[in-house]
């Protein structure tokens, strides 16, 4: 026997219990090293669905209408076929965009709805108040029920005491600070309510043990199993019987039932609150739901196994079916097992305090999110964190009590297992719009909201009305007569369908409206931009982000710093959580080297802040929040200007692009003109993209951006100023840079001076792009836009720099070319001089050669010949005679040196002057003397000077007079000897110095004597070895070539010398003048 | 050998996406009408009512192939559509 002490003891140690798991395993998260984190507990916390509608109210409806209690269990069980699919992908989902609930869930999928997110807490809550005071009830009936009975020992006295007759609100109160303190402990984003998913399980284990062991003990102790207890009803109440194990008779009604309720259970284990909260926002990793899958339907079958055996021993031990909502307490209490039914109690103590808790949990965060947060924001109140935690406490206390409230007023009267139906019925309108969600890409922010407005009108009308009548709460004879009093509009028989329980006539007739306007206004309607940007998120969950937004389509349209987002955040999540969360980003992001973010990079920011928030206060109002903080600020998102005006497929670039790009790519190929290249080019721009001003402007040769050309939308020539890259700031960044410098608002610019090349009072938009490709910078495209603000997009951007980098290769083509063709004409033209000259030179040869002697003097007594070999063109040899009468003849040899065109010219002074001194003069010391004296002047300042030989001979007496101005000395073949003597005078060389004497010596000679006279040329060609021709040579072939005929006589000297040379090119012009000596006919008179 | 490559098949063709869709539609389909009409009659087996057994015993070979379904991600080891650790 126990006595109320003891029962009352047991609660309170059991209530301990669970605050201790709780905390060991909030303590246990907080070190990291979770407990919770496993698939058992997660498997077992989502049997949170088990609730004393399943501990009591299976056991009841098994034995009042049979085996349909099983759809309800059945039902998630086959649902739980699709989860490695479905769950998984809504679990992806949430965790990628920080859903906080099942309205968020919802809502942000269709654009970030705050009507939508409150529309479907508002039919949560409703759905759900009556389910929660189902469990206030069970508890406070229990309680009622051993207080009352006799296997307790409970003096009389007690019975109506404050506690006994409280039960309901004690337990309220119990359960409602649980929730708060391990469910709303914080607002952080991200967390997990660990302890309260720890007590979760445990309360998850305790109902099922309990309810296993109450079923063994009545199964197997106070019966013999289950064929004694099937066998004994079956002979007892074989009607009963009949109508408990099959599906009722005749006719397809209840199979629609059985469906109905098949459909329902199926649904609500996804969509009612608490799951969603416990199986999607409480998951630590996906692949807890791999093992949750079966072990959740094993869970389910384990409960319900005794069910029927439990109903049937009720209805035999008590005669009927009466109370039967209660057997699983009453039979071990009528059985005198108070410990037993001490156990029983607790059991269904867990099951009702786990689904309240984590009911309340998930449902305040709906209300604070989705109805107290837009009415905090309308108000403006700036202190956030504090008031925002306040809040969601008040939530869970208000929504546990007014369950309180709901079992008091009219939760009296109908029995468990309705109630469950109708929230399971409400739910249920989601269903739709939540597949739609993640299957079907039309589908709709109005579809939804119609969808499911539409479908919670019906349910209310068809469902949650005719339940306040049918309890007596609400007298109206509705039912019967309709509304308006039609017929027709019977709420339990909607549009005249009879023979349809009341739940499948609510079902059908609500998700057939609901999911007909959901299709229909999907259908009806187009998207919003923020719905198209969250449905790729909401179907291809398993995408990376980079696949899915190929360019950013929005910007802001005044900047905003980095601090100003943090301070932001801080209002509603805290200064440590605001920091860690920004710091997390930019670890995540590239941020430029100044710390700024970029303008494409902070629509990506702002949606980050977004869903950093949403984490907090859902999406809904997390993207009001945002927004109105910008518009507050005087920014707003604004579309970035569609240059690319077709629909674009979400991947790759639009047609446009496309286009622009064919385009430029066979304007490059058509010419090789690079102005025409680049006013086609710019034309094509000014034609696509509406630009009001494109200037393209390319380096010259002093670094100095020279405008190659400039036109406006039209096409027409604009003027534009040359500058220096250190004139525009933006263009000497660029130049740094190589980066495109652009502004899509020159309204924000701060500084307006040092921008030569970007007039921003006229444009409200400009970028200027690098025409860079290998090599350095080759200038400059400047695009610019008077009225459209936010033109320059990433994309755009990216196809201009495309663009500035073939113009780039076109020019470095065109300036390859041109060098190379600069080159060639250079070598043209050279070459074309040096024939010019060598014609001039030929000329100068011929002219030269002209003015030498033709022919030697015929005179007799003397034999000369000669020979000449220029080694350029033109020489700086002479040699010349001078037939002064029939005796005397004057022959000279000279040696300009060098052997230019120079040489030659003074060659040819040297004969002018030297003819006219021979008329003067006739010794040669006197004409060596005044050829000195007057080409003295001129031989210095040409920097030349002349070596000279000059011989006057007399025919007659022999004599040969000669001096010598440095020349090399002429060999002398003396035929009385057969030797050969050298000729020489003292003299320097002519041009050295001015007023010189020569020295002059005479030499009589005799008949066959030779006098050769050569010039250097002869006697200083070198062979490869380097030697020299040489005197000695030269005097022996002389007197071995003495007999000769004289011109043959040099012709072999010459031949010898070229054959000594080995075909070595001449270095110097060669000459010879050779005399021989004769017997005069005078001398022969004598 | 043999009933390890039978197994080996069996499993593989459980990873499919349709396979998980035909049980679960064959579940649904299973657990109505007109599939409970055949056993809805007033006959028991051992005492136990064919309706009852029939419920029972196809729930529990439901989870069975459940849980055949979720070994067949295990041996699939560590692919992309496999545990999504987080």
């Amino acid at each position: 026997m126990i006595g109320l002490g003891t029962v009352i003891t047991a609660v309170i140690l059991y209530a301990m219990l669970h605050f201790l798991v709780a905390l060991y395993a909030y303590d246990r998260y907080r070190k990291g090293r979770s407990i919770v984190s496993n698939s058992f507990v997660y498997a077992l916390s989502i049997t949170v669905y088990c609730t004393t509608w399943t501990y009591y109210g299976s056991v009841g409806r098994a034995a009042t209408s049979g085996l349909d209690f099983i759809t309800i269990y059945l039902g998630p069980s086959l649902t739980a076929f699709t989860w490695w699919f479905l769950l998984r992908k809504i679990i992806r989902i949430t965790k990628e965009n920080n859903i906080t609930s099942i309205a968020d869930f919802i809502s942000s999928r269709y654009g970030k709805s705050q009507f939508l997110g409150a529309l479907i807490t508002i039919i949560a809550v409703l759905g759900i108040i009556p389910y929660i005071a189902l469990q206030l009830k069970a508890v406070a009936t229990t309680f009622s029920l051993i207080c009352h009975h006799p296997a307790f020992l409970i003096p009389a006295s007690l019975r109506d005491s404050f506690v006994a007759n409280n039960s309901g609100l004690l337990f309220a109160i119990f359960i409602s600070s649980f929730s708060i303190l391990f469910g709303a402990r914080t607002i952080a984003t991200k967390e997990r309510h660990e302890g309260l998913v720890a007590a979760l399980a445990f309360e998850s284990i305790v109902k099922l043990l309990a309810f296993l062991v109450v079923g063994a003990y009545v199964t197997f102790i106070h019966f013999d199993g289950f064929g004694d207890i099937f066998s004994r009803m079956a002979s007892r109440h074989p009607q009963l019987f009949d109508h408990l194990t099959t599906i009722a008779g005749i006719g397809e009604t209840s199979y629609a039932d059985w469906a109905t309720n098949l459909f329902l259970a199926m649904g609500s284990i996804m969509l009612l609150p608490r799951q969603f909260q416990i199986m999607v926002i409480e998951n630590s990793s996906e692949s807890h739901i791999k093992d949750a899958m079966w072990r959740f339907p094993a869970y389910l079958f384990a409960i319900n196994l005794f069910v029927i055996p439990l109903a049937f021993a009720g209805i035999l031990l008590s005669g009927s079916n009466s109370g039967a909502d209660f057997f699983v307490l009453t039979i071990p209490m009528n059985a005198n097992h108070p410990w037993l039914a001490l156990l029983a109690f607790l059991g269904g103590f867990s099951a009702a305090a786990g689904m309240v808790i984590a009911e309340s949990v998930a449902a305040s965060t709906m209300v604070l999110n989705h109805l107290l947060m837009p009415l905090v924001l309308k108000l403006k109140i700036t202190v956030f964190s504090k008031l925002l935690l306040t809040l969601k406490r008040i939530s869970i206390f208000g929504i546990v009590f007014l369950g309180f409230a709901y079992y008091n007023i009219i939760g009296q009267t109908y029995t468990l297992v309705n109630i469950g139906l109708i929230s399971f019925s409400a739910v249920a309108q989601m269903a739709p719009a939540l597949i739609g969600a993640m299957y079907w890409r039309r589908g709709n922010q109005y579809g939804a909201i119609a969808g499911i407005s539409i479908g919670f009108s019906i349910w209310a009308y068809t469902l949650l009305i005719p339940s306040f009548i049918m309890s007596g709460w609400w007298h109206s004879d509705l039912l019967e007569k309709g509304l308006f009093g039609l017929n027709i509009l019977r709420p339990t028989q909607l549009f005249g369908l009879t023979d349809l329980g009341i739940y499948s006539n609510a079902l059908f007739w609500s998700m057939f409206f609901n999911i007909g306007s959901y299709l229909l206004f999907s259908i009806l309607k187009e998207q919003n931009e923020t719905e198209r940007e969250q449905c790729g998120k909401f179907i291809d969950p398993f995408k990376s982000d980079e696949q899915q937004d190929a360019w950013e389509t929005k910007r802001l349209s005044k900047p905003v710093t980095i601090m100003e987002f943090v301070n932001l955040m801080e209002n509603f999540i805290g200064e440590a959580n605001a920091h860690a969360a920004i710091s997390e980003y930019l670890v995540e992001h590239e941020i430029d080297e100044k710390g700024m973010v970029s303008e494409f990079e902070l629509p990506s920011l702002k949606r980050y802040v977004e869903k950093t928030l949403a984490g907090s206060v859902g999406a809904a109002a997390a993207k009001a929040i945002v927004e109105s903080y910008l518009s507050d600020i005087g920014s707003q998102m604004e579309s970035f200007y569609d240059a690319f005006r077709s629909v674009r497929s979400s991947l790759e670039e639009s047609r446009e692009a496309l286009y622009v790009r064919l385009k430029s790519s066979e304007i490059m190929n058509k010419t090789q003109d690079l102005r025409l290249i680049i006013h086609e080019l710019l034309e094509l721009l000014a034609t696509e993209f509406s630009f009001d001003l494109i200037v393209v402007r390319l380096f010259d040769e002093e670094k100095r951006l020279t405008v190659c050309c400039a036109i406006d939308a039209k096409g027409n020539s604009i003027n534009q100023p040359d500058i220096m890259p250190e004139d525009d700031r933006f263009i000497s960044d660029l130049l740094i840079s190589r980066r495109p410098q652009f502004a899509n608002d020159t309204r924000n610019l701060m500084q307006h001076q040092n921008l030569l090349a970007t007039p921003v009072d006229q444009y409200t938009a400009f970028a200027h792009i690098p025409i860079v490709g290998e090599r350095e910078p080759a200038g400059v495209l400047s695009v610019f836009s008077t009225s459209i603000v936010g033109l320059f997009t990433e994309e755009l951007l990216n196809l201009l720099i495309s663009l500035a980098g073939q113009l780039a290769l076109a020019v470095e083509l065109v300036d390859e070319r041109e060098a190379k063709e600069k080159e060639k004409a250079q070598k043209d033209a050279a070459l074309l001089k040096n024939a010019a000259v060598a014609q001039e030179m030929e000329l100068a040869k011929q002219i030269q050669l002209s003015l030498l002697p033709e022919s030697p003097p015929n005179l007799p007594g003397v034999q000369i010949a000669f020979l000449s070999v220029a080694a350029e063109h033109v020489g700086g040899d002479y040699y010349d005679f001078f037939v002064r009468d029939e005796r005397i003849v004057d022959a000279v040899i000279a040696d300009v040196s060098g052997h230019n065109v120079g040489a030659a010219l003074i060659m040819v002074e040297t004969r002018s002057v030297l003819r006219a001194q021979v008329n003067i003069s006739n010794s040669p010391g006197t004409i060596l003397a005044n050829l000195n004296d007057l080409l003295y002047d001129d031989l210095t300042r040409a920097e030349l000077f002349i070596t000279m030989f000059y011989i006057k001979y007399d025919t007659i007496s022999q004599w040969l007079t000669y001096s010598s101005a440095g020349h090399n000395t002429p060999l002398l073949y003396r035929s009385s000897d057969g030797s050969c003597q050298l000729l020489d005078a003292e003299g320097l060389i002519i041009g050295v110095k001015s007023g010189v004497l020569f020295e002059e010596k005479s030499i009589l000679l005799d008949p066959g004597d030779i006098l050769l006279l050569y010039t250097d040329g002869l006697t200083e060609t070198s062979n490869s070895k380097g030697e020299m021709y040489g005197l000695e040579r030269l005097s022996a072939l002389l007197i071995d070539l003495h007999e000769e005929p004289l011109q043959n006589m040099i012709d072999l000297i010459y031949r010898d010398m070229i054959s000594f040379a080995e075909n070595f090119n001449l270095s110097d012009d060669v000459s010879m003048v050779a005399i021989r000596m004769e017997r005069s006919d005078m001398d022969q008179q004598d | 050998m043999k009933p390890r490559i039978i197994k080996h098949r069996f499993l593989s063709r459980l990873r499919l996406k349709e396979s998980w869709i035909i049980f679960f539609l064959l579940g649904i389909i299973m657990m109505n009408y007109p599939f409970l009409h055949i056993f809805n009659k007033s006959i028991t087996l051992e005492g136990i009512p064919l309706l009852f057994v029939y419920i029972i015993g196809g729930w529990a070979v439901s989870i069975l192939v459940i849980f055949l379904f979720t070994h067949s991600i295990k041996t699939e080891s560590d692919d992309d559509t496999g545990s999504g650790t987080r």
